[in-house]
């Protein structure tokens, strides 16, 4: 794993986003990033209700079929149908990415407000465990996760989104931090209102905009980071299919019956090009400096 | 300067123990353990416990991690369990091969991306510069597992160029030690060459659109010295940060690039010993990387000043 | 190619390397074998910090008394002949003579003698210690040395299988070391054997090396058989080259990367035979690969239930599958290459699901789910719970796949805390040691999945009895109450592939499996 999947490739917080031409221009990124991830979505959610072939059924007479017009991504080293499985991928891995991405999301804001406000000895002991956290290799910290609880799909779930953790709450303490001394958070404490009130109330929108920033790449690191684990030797439990696992399922083939390495891999890519331009776009709709 | 850095340094250590903590009770809380797994479906009652006892698991956790700190604070990381190597230099033996392939794919990427991305700012929003855009966020976009597969495909398996599987040591044979390392260090250097590219990118448009900048223009500068001497130095400040950051997380992790290319690295290592319930090398690279790691961070924050002037210690 | 030894030339000590060049010079080039591993040896010291590899590796080093033969059987390997007293309680070895420890000291029945201590010394943690010191079937009760040549056991009570567990490889075919192996304080140092090879460069991590022994004694055979036979090595060094992942290793054969990979996936073989260049070296072997149930399982402790399971799957098609067409479904405990596999033994279940269907209804069953668990370190045991959980759903069986890490399977195995498993028993080369590793009570070992008190005392008599046609009889019978049982479902032997490159010859699979280098050499034309 490299260091764009676990740490913001572009800290939008500390450097302003490129194009400043969104606000003048129809915003090419999100239109085809927007474009591409519906076209995934909508597979995902098509391969719920129809795929050409059912994905989990074993045809042992027809292994490594190379794509043709019956099996259009070709058949793996059970006879499945390649694009079928892929379609069903889809589904599990946009999920999995998906429910890792909320996990970190709610338990980071969490530890994150609590730190940034209560500040004090909570705060650095808070901030002590999960600096420790961030050195840890996250695929590492992942993995040996996974093998406690076990290789379901709930477990790379918690894996992946405790992994993940630490820089939601990086973020969001940083945010909590410069926000709370603002003039209208101090405001709302004069007024008598409650700390709670006051944290829920003022500070957890003002949060959001750098979150969805770091959400969105996040969701690019998670669908990596499965397809990792399973390169690792702990991904999805079988029948099941995410792209990663068929990606890494196909390796021992690669030299015989690369399709089906090349396609599962194209999809991981399409994936991440449709997050990162979104959250390009994302980011220059929300970066606080743009709306200067 | 001197007192930062101690300062730093001393931050470091309660981090340093809440890890080897965590590594502690992480890897022991993964069912199964060492003398199982030496011992396989053969194993008897009896067998495993003495294979425990000799491997000193019949003592409490907290017991074994006394043991483990107290002999680290003396230097000595112990033995592998699986393979009874002394700890230390297998460590650096196989950090060594990490490091050179992530410093080199790094130092590749930062020379190419850097002047790359100063160029499409410098062109902002021309065909160019979208092009340019285009084509970082492509290879920014693609796994390294997989460019790194289709490369091994077409040049190793297919074209034959290249070696595909094994390592030389650099020191053993430095001519067939880079045919090994050409591979890796190419995938590594186009995916990290898209994310340092755009930021470059992004901060020197940002650079671009300050006044000073406006200034030296109005001065007369030509464009060339502009860019050069102004936009460029300011602008590599978050550049830099990137590219440590990078480099932080690099040498702790490329694990699944080691597995694709089968290179001997500590990525690997940490793996390899998680399924082999090798405690004492597990806690070693884990110690090792998060020193690394820090390290890093340090050095980042020290060199900051040299590209911005701005930032004072 | 060659790089290491020429630096090794031209750098070393001035007057060993004129030595060395001489020597090089008429013997041109010295050849160079190289195997693929997955993964490094854990140690030099036979059985003690071992492995599969570890194994296959010092049994080019060292040599025991007895060895198997290609069939699996066992022939004299240092000893010359073996007699038995007539009681069975007296072992006596006669040694070969002009064999020398490849430290140039000849071999005397003293130093077996000392081997043999050695190894019995609990502080050496020899792993097949318990075989041996009255936990198994018999205990060793004195080893003496009448003559200079000849050395006797005296065990306590008769066992059929001494001398199978004396040459398994996981004891480091009990091999004879000189002992200066072993330093004052007891601490291995490393192995002075007798074999084909010596220990050359061990760069750990990377590959470990052999050297040609060449004062070896070999045996007067003709040609090499098993791990005994005319060991005479032809090639200069074999270095073992560490490559842990499979499919990395195939494309480091068909680069060139290594010439030799002994073990291969079924797969594999199918597109490796294809390749010019390549030789795929087959043999049934005796690993046990299966599903195991749970017999205490509140569903699976019915018999019904787990009959029905074993109905309903297409063993023909799974092995097919799993083995590329390459094994034979074998649903009894003994391997189909053992001597003690007969017709009773090749009966095994009918595929019937209307049987299944109305076993599962008297059994209540209405689609619980089992859980089944897996790995991926072992793909065939992955591959079988795929198509197992495919196969049994065609009569509503509703298997859940449970992807364990090895070692986390493993400790469920160990603690029997599991409804269904799939698994491969490592190979035992005597039946009764076969049927050893799954039967027993479950109180004491709940790893033992054949908790059954009739079959604990057939397996007791087979393993102190030594005549083949009473033992014949004995397996017979377990194997009919195992089927009668189902607390488990064998489904093949595995296969053993070894895919070696064109102008290597003599390389042959076998039963037992593991690569053997001696006897291998390579063709003028393959430089």
């Amino acid at each position: 794993m490299s260091a764009k999947r676990t740490l913001p490739a572009e800290p939008a917080r500390s450097v302003a986003a490129p194009a400043r031409r969104a606000w003048r221009y129809p915003p090419l990124n999100a239109l085809i990033g927007g474009g591409l991830l519906l076209v995934l979505i909508g597979m995902a959610l098509l391969g719920l209700v129809w795929t050409p072939y059912e994905p989990l059924r074993l045809d042992l007479l027809a292994r490594f079929q190379a794509p043709s017009a019956a099996h259009w991504l070709g058949t793996d080293e059970f006879g499945r149908d390649a694009l079928s499985r892929m379609m069903m991928g889809a589904r599990t891995s946009l999920w999995i990415s998906l429910l890792s991405v909320s996990f970190a999301v709610v338990a980071g804001t969490l530890i994150g407000m609590l730190a940034g406000y209560l500040r004090g000895w909570t705060d650095r002991v808070l901030m002590m465990l999960n600096d420790a956290l961030l050195a840890f290799p996250g695929i590492l910290m992942a993995l040996g996760i996974m093998a406690i609880i076990g290789a379901s799909q709930y477990g790379i779930v918690l894996a992946l989104g405790i992994a993940y953790t630490p820089s939601v709450v990086r973020v969001v303490r940083g945010s909590v931090l410069s926000l709370r001394e603002l003039e209208f958070v101090e405001a709302s404490r004069v007024i008598g209102n409650s700390e709670f009130y006051t944290m829920l109330r003022h500070i957890a929108p003002n949060c959001l905009a750098p979150l969805c920033v770091l959400a969105t790449s996040m969701f690019g690191w998670a669908l990596l980071s499965e397809s990792a684990l399973s390169f690792l030797g702990l991904g999805v439990p079988p029948p099941a299919a995410t792209w990663g696992s068929m990606l890494a399922a196909s390796r021992p083939y690669i030299a015989s019956a690369a399709w089906l390495g090349i396609f599962p891999g194209l999809f991981i890519s399409l994936a991440l090009l449709a997050i990162n331009l979104f959250g390009d776009a994302l980011r220059d709709r929300l970066d606080p400096r743009m709306r200067k | 300067m001197f007192r930062f850095i101690l300062h730093r340094l001393g931050m470091a250590v309660p981090t340093l123990l809440l890890i080897s903590v965590m590594v502690f009770a992480l890897i022991r809380f993964i069912p199964g353990d060492p003398a199982l797994l030496m011992l396989g479906d053969m194993a008897d009652a009896q067998s495993l416990a003495q294979m425990r006892s000799s491997l000193g698991l019949d003592h409490s956790v907290v017991t074994q991690y006394l043991i483990w700190i107290k002999s680290v604070l003396s230097g000595d990381l112990g033995f592998s369990i699986s393979t009874r190597q002394a700890v230390l230099p297998l460590l650096l033996e196989r950090f060594s091969v990490s490091a050179t392939i992530v410093l080199v794919a790094v130092a590749l990427a930062t020379l190419i991306a850097v002047p790359v991305g100063l160029f499409a700012a410098w062109k902002q929003n021309s065909a160019m510069d979208l092009g340019l855009v285009a084509g970082a966020t492509l290879l920014l976009s693609i796994p390294s597992f997989w460019l790194g597969l289709l490369l091994l495909y077409a040049f190793g398996i297919k074209l034959g160029w290249l070696p595909v599987v094994g390592y030389v040591m650099f020191a053993d044979d430095p001519l067939k030690a880079i045919t090994y390392l050409v591979l890796p260090i190419v995938t590594l250097t186009l995916v990290e060459f898209g994310a340092i590219a755009r930021m470059a990118r992004a901060s020197t448009i940002e650079v671009l659109r300050l006044d000073y900048i406006a200034h030296a223009r109005a001065k007369g500068l030509s464009e060339g010295a502009v860019l050069w001497r102004h936009a460029l130095r300011n602008a590599f400040a978050p550049t830099w940060t990137l590219v440590g950051l990078i480099l932080g997380n690099l040498l702790g992790g490329i694990a699944v690039l080691e597995t694709v290319f089968t290179l001997p690295g500590v990525g690997r290592l940490m793996v390899d010993s998680i399924f082999a319930r090798d405690y004492p090398v597990l806690q070693g690279c884990l110690l090792l990387i998060t020193c690394i790691y820090v390290l890093v961070n340090l050095c980042v924050d020290l060199l900051y000043p040299l590209f911005d002037p701005r930032v004072k210690l | 190619m060659h790089h290491y030894v020429k630096k090794a030339l031209y750098f070393g000590v001035p007057t060993l390397s004129l030595c060395l060049a001489a020597l090089t010079l008429q013997a041109g080039e010295p050849s160079l074998i190289k195997v693929g591993f997955n993964g490094d040896i854990r140690s030099t010291e036979p059985g003690v910090n071992r492995d599969e590899n570890s194994d296959a590796f010092i049994m080019h080093i060292v040599e025991g008394l007895v060895a198997y033969r290609e069939d699996a059987s066992v022939g004299p390997m240092l000893a010359k002949d073996v007699t038995i007293s007539d009681d069975g309680l007296t072992y006596t070895f006669t040694l070969r003579e002009g064999v020398k420890f490849q430290n140039g000291k000849p071999l005397t029945a003293e130093d077996v003698k000392w081997t043999w201590q050695h190894y019995l010394d609990p502080k050496t943690q020899w792993r097949c210690l318990p075989e041996f010191d009255g936990r198994g079937v018999s205990k060793i009760l004195d080893i003496s040395v009448p003559e200079p040549l000849k050395v006797v056991f005296r065990i306590d009570k008769p066992n059929g299988v001494l001398l199978a567990t004396m040459s398994r490889p996981d004891c480091g075919g009990s091999g004879i070391v000189h002992p200066d192996s072993v330093a004052a304080d007891g601490t291995w140092i490393a192995p002075i054997g007798t074999g084909p090879f010596t220990l050359g460069q061990w760069k750990q991590g990377q590959y470990v090396e052999l050297n040609r022994f060449k004062d070896y004694t070999p045996r007067a055979e003709a040609k090499p058989d098993g791990f005994t036979g005319n060991k005479q090595a032809f090639v200069d060094r074999v270095r073992f080259v560490v490559i842990p992942d499979a499919a990395s290793a195939k494309a480091a054969l068909l680069s060139g990367g290594v010439d030799v990979l002994p073990d291969v996936t079924a797969m594999d073989e199918a597109e490796l035979k294809n390749v010019p260049g390549m030789q795929v070296r087959t043999s049934p072997v005796m690993t046990l690969g299966g599903l195991l149930f749970q017999t205490r399982d509140p569903l699976l402790g019915d018999v019904r239930i787990r009959r029905a399971v074993a109905l309903s799957l297409d063993y023909s098609q799974m092995v097919a599958t799993l083995s590329n067409g390459l094994s034979t479904v074998n649903n009894s405990i003994i391997p189909t290459t053992s001597a003690y596999y007969d017709a009773t033994a090749h009966t095994g279940y009918p595929y019937d699901l209307d049987e299944a269907r109305r076993l599962l209804k008297a059994a209540g069953y209405h689609g619980q789910p089992i859980k089944l668990i897996v790995n991926k370190r072992y793909p065939q045991m992955f591959d079988m719970g795929v198509l197992s959980q495919a196969m049994l759903q065609a009569v509503g069986v509703n298997i859940v796949l449970e992807t364990l890490e090895w070692g986390a399977q493993l400790e469920r195995y160990q603690s029997g805390n599991f409804q269904m498993m799939a698994f491969s028993y490592s190979p035992r080369f005597d039946a009764a040691l076969s049927y050893e590793s799954v039967t027993g009570n479950k109180d004491k070992e709940p790893r033992k999945v054949w908790d059954n008190p009739k079959a604990l005392v057939l397996l007791r008599e087979a393993q102190s009895e030594s005549v083949a046609p009473k033992r014949q009889a004995l397996f017979d019978q377990l194997h009919t109450l195992m089927l009668a049982d189902v607390p488990m479902v064998m489904i093949y032997n595995g296969t053993s592939i070894g895919v070696v490159k064109a102008g290597i010859e003599g390389y042959r699979s076998w039963p037992i499996s593991k690569p053997r280098l001696w006897g291998v050499s390579l063709a003028a034309t393959s430089k």
